[in-house]
């Protein structure tokens, strides 16, 4: 169990007087704390709320914003052992409580029972994620719903065993949508949450896209030789593309969006490629639909005082497209 | 010999009327496209969705939005994309950073303080761009000082009033934006600019240190408002000529939309018509007994209709136009998923109950479930309205094989299509004209013709029996005047009844294909000469307002922008090339 408390003042550098519970030794599963990571005040509070007082959170926010690095990185600095798993619509129900498999025991095959990776995390002090929770079938969010009672145990029907849950676990879980499924056509693969599952999660708190100071800052954590003033000047500028793909996002005049990730990456391709304007093309642009492209091309303009070159056309199909073939 | 050189004459007449014709095509729909940009960065930077262009004019949603800073209203924005930007740039400063509601409280009144607090608003709004979008400021920038050569070259700027509003505007711009004046402006106004000094000095210093705050910000833009206010009535007085107060209106008027030399591609007239709303906006007819219905195969000859049908064939087969692939692309846009039916014997799903024996009779077989089939299937209807006024003769060919085409594609794509025409069937008036002069010609009697709607293929006939039908569009004696806003009525309800077998889902499509206002002689002189031209874009709004059809207007050398939101030139000087079916196309694409 947690065998200390520390300051939030000084350890996440947040201005609160809150003191929270954290382990004093690391073991492997304790993520690695990232120096450079910049937490969100009220996200990390809540986070912070769900580890000490016992909560269970679901984080929510569009792709990119780094929500499970976000818990990770509060993990890491509590030094509280942290495990991720994919909800992905794959991962069956047996997956996360265990099977019978067959093994070799002296030389004979037995079946024995082997613990999915719930019953193995409710008996440590570890912080389960779930990762695209609204992803999850149907029939696996039913597993997980017994434990989101606070004091729920485990039952393994097959086994006849009852599990308790370790005074030490938490559960998270990260997800694109709040459970009402695929509304803006961004997220195929979401399924619409039962409410019941919803009404389960004690805390529930939204990632959204950084501010641009913040999200200036996250960039040059990552890329720090563009630190100096000219490249904080072009770093701003990029921010402000993403920040305007957003808006265009949200007005309905594009159908993909810059994740902070996106800007990083970008960020990055510049030192690859030397030129803004091709990295942009290369780590963005060609992963929109090309009758998008005149668009984010006017965006670009605006934040770059400079033409997006390179083979975009405002047009859809070439004009030939509908010429008899031969 | 003689005769050899007309013809070659009349041969070289006629390409460069084509070529003009292209070439005018070919800038309006870069100049639409330019605008379509404009309004699409007004949105991300405004964040406000449903800004959209009509003509030059901005709209929100339904609603025009007035912009009244002079220098947002480049005169074309063909030669210069970039002056555009800055005017699209500036309004949606001005909206996103300005409070219209406050500003419109604060407003002075007279005509000259209006336009002087109008410009130091836009001003500050314009002062407030994000420093990371140098692009939006140099937009910005370039647009004002493209405007200000306009207003230096103009005969304004030697009156008195039309000096010390240029001072004005560039010396508060300077100020608030912190952006530097050309030397040569500076050379300009330096006289007036020291007469002016002990009025706004004061003023002037605060404007930027207050550029932060409407509310603080307003006072010092009123006192430099109302010191030009001032010295205009002053000039006024002092000329003392009885008709020049009121001429000076205009004056300003032309800094507002400096109409310069009239060389880009026109826009569909549009303007409010005084007629209509001393009828409480309600459109009359002013008799209906005419007016009659026709399919077009009755009206035209068999004989005639093969003829027109072998040339329609041969157009279409020389330009090379796949209709197959076509009517793929028709369907993957107009397509949409619909449940149908059930699959059996899957490993997941729902349970079904007819297949739970089998888990008793083979124990390994787990395939119990059933799943919805989803399948993709076209819904939609679509309806081609072709105008069939006196100048759309010329491109009759043209339009008859564009229609016949998409007439087929659509119809291998699973949807219902329509086409449909109108005409009248007498110039000027008609019978009902003649009626009204009999009845001594009461005032604003409405619309004054013998409407003729024809129906070249209705939605229950296939194309392969249409087909002669549809070359009907060719016959040009038929092509006379046009009521548009009473076809898209028509066109729109005949959308909404049911045909055989479809239920009421699925998209309700009518493309308009037209080369200009409306356009009937008699009911602009009776009434007014927008009369028609409001009816339409209120029949138009009220259709999409209501939802009852999607209606894109395919304007031939025009931009319809004043009459349908949804809208596209159309360049068939070439009559109907793969392009312009692609253009269609990406219209449809677009809107989905």
């Amino acid at each position: 169990m947690p065998d200390h408390m520390v300051s939030v003042r000084e350890v996440f550098n947040l201005d609160s007087d809150l003191m929270v519970a954290a382990f004093r030794e690391a073991d492997d599963h304790v993520p690695e704390a990232d120096a450079a990571y910049r937490f969100n005040h009220d996200v990390t509070l809540a986070i912070l709320a769900a580890f000490t007082r016992n909560r269970r959170m679901l984080l929510q926010g569009l792709h990119g914003t780094g929500k499970s690095t976000h818990i990770e990185q509060v993990a890491a600095r509590l030094n509280w052992p942290c495990v991720r798993v994919n909800l992905d619509g794959h991962i069956s129900r047996l997956d996360l409580v265990g099977r019978d498999t067959v093994v070799l025991k002296d030389g004979k095959q037995i079946t024995e029972f082997q613990e999915g990776i719930v019953p193995w995390a409710i008996q440590r002090p570890v912080a389960l994620i779930l990762d695209e929770y609204d992803a999850g079938r149907p029939d696996v969010m039913f597993v997980i719903q017994r434990l989101l009672e606070r004091d729920g145990k485990l039952t393994l029907l097959d086994q006849n065993r009852v599990l308790d849950v370790h005074p030490g676990f938490r559960l998270f879980a990260t997800a694109n949508t709040v459970g009402l499924g695929n509304l803006n056509g961004m997220y195929h693969g979401v399924q619409r949450l039962n409410h019941a599952q919803i009404d389960r999660w004690n805390i529930v708190a939204a990632l959204n896209h950084p501010p641009a100071e913040d999200e200036i800052e996250i960039v040059l954590a990552r890329v720090p030789e563009m630190d100096h003033p000219a490249g904080r000047d072009l770093v701003a500028s990029m921010v402000a593309v993403a920040k305007l793909t957003r808006d265009g996002f949200k007005v309905g005049d594009l159908s993909t969006l810059m994740s902070p990730r996106t800007v990083i990456t970008w960020a990055e391709n510049i030192g690859i490629f030397g030129d803004p304007g091709k990295a942009f093309q290369l780590s963005f642009v060609n992963k929109c639909d090309q009758a998008e492209h005149g668009i984010i091309a006017e965006y670009f303009q605006r934040c770059f005082d400079r033409e997006l070159e390179g083979p975009s056309s405002p047009g859809h199909v070439p004009d030939n497209a509908f010429a008899a073939a031969g | 010999m003689a005769s050899l050189t007309e013809q070659t004459e009349q041969a070289d007449r006629d390409r460069a009327a084509a070529a003009s014709r292209r070439f005018a095509a070919l800038s309006l729909r870069r100049r639409k496209q330019t605008m379509e940009l404009g309004a699409a960065a007004m949105r991300a930077l405004s964040g406000r969705r449903g800004l959209h262009f009509r003509g030059t004019v901005l709209y929100h949603e339904e609603k025009p939005v007035v912009m009244p800073a002079p220098h947002l209203h480049p005169p074309t924005c063909d030669s210069a994309p970039a002056s555009f930007r800055g005017a699209a740039d500036g309004m949606a400063l001005r909206l996103k950073k300005s409070d219209a509601t406050l500003h419109k409280r604060l407003c002075p009144d007279t005509a000259t303080r209006v336009l002087v607090f109008e410009m130091l608003e836009q001003f500050r709004a314009e002062s407030l761009v994000d420093p990371a979008m140098p692009g939006v400021r140099a937009n910005l920038n370039d647009r004002f000082q493209q405007w200000s050569r306009e207003f230096e070259a103009s005969p304004l700027i030697d009156t008195a009033l039309g000096i010390i509003l240029f001072t004005v505007a560039q010396v508060c711009r300077a100020r608030i934006t912190a952006e530097p004046m050309p030397p040569d402006f500076e050379d300009r106004i330096e006289s007036t600019r020291m007469d002016l000094a002990p009025y706004i000095g004061i003023h002037l210093a605060a404007l930027r240190r207050e550029r932060f705050s409407q509310t603080g910000f307003a006072p010092h833009a009123l006192a430099i408002a109302e010191t030009v206010g001032a010295i205009s009535e002053h000039l006024e007085s002092r000329e003392a000529k009885p008709a020049r107060p009121k001429s000076r209106v205009p004056q300003f008027q032309l800094l507002f939309d400096q109409d310069g030399d009239d060389d880009h591609v026109p826009t569909a007239g549009y303007g409010q018509s005084d007629a209509l709303q001393d009828g409480q906006g309600l459109y009359r007819q002013y008799t209906t007994s005419y007016d009659r219905q026709f399919q077009a195969s009755d009206l035209i000859r068999a004989e005639l209709l093969r003829g027109y049908r072998q040339q329609l064939d041969d157009d279409i087969a020389r330009k090379g136009i796949n209709v197959p692939r076509l009517g793929r692309a028709l369907s993957e846009i107009l397509a949409e998923d619909s449940q149908d039916g059930w699959d059996g014997d899957a490993l997941e799903g729902r349970l079904d109950g007819s297949r739970l024996a089998r888990l008793v009779t083979s124990s390994g077989d787990r395939r119990v479930f059933r799943t919805e089939r989803i399948e993709r299937r076209t819904e939609a209807k679509v309806t081609f309205l072709v105008d069939c006024s006196g100048s759309m003769k010329e491109y009759s060919a043209a339009v008859a094989a564009l229609v016949d085409v998409y007439a087929r594609a659509l119809e291998l794509a699973g949807a219902r299509c329509e086409v449909l025409g109108f005409t009248t069937a007498a110039w000027n008036g008609g019978r009902a004209g003649k009626d009204w002069i009999r009845a001594g010609r009461p005032a604003y009697p409405g619309r004054l013709n013998e409407v003729r709607h024809l129906v070249f293929k209705d939605g229950d006939t296939p194309w392969r029996r249409a087909r002669s039908g549809i070359a009907g569009l060719m016959k040009k004696d038929l092509f006379r005047e046009g009521v548009d806003g009473e076809a898209v009525d028509w066109a729109c309800a005949r959308l909404a009844e049911c045909g055989t077998g479809n239920d009421d889902s699925g998209r309700r499509i009518l493309l308009v294909i037209s080369d200009g206002s409306p356009m009937d002689g008699a009911t602009g002189l009776a009434n007014d000469s927008h009369y028609l031209e409001q009816h339409l874009k209120d029949v138009v709004t009220a259709h999409e307002v209501s939802g009852s059809a999607e209606i894109f207007g395919l304007g031939v050398g025009l931009d319809l922008s004043p009459y349908y939101r949804r809208n596209l030139a159309l360049d068939l000087s070439q009559g109907t090339t793969p392009a312009v079916v692609n253009q269609v196309l990406g219209l449809l694409l677009r809107s989905r």
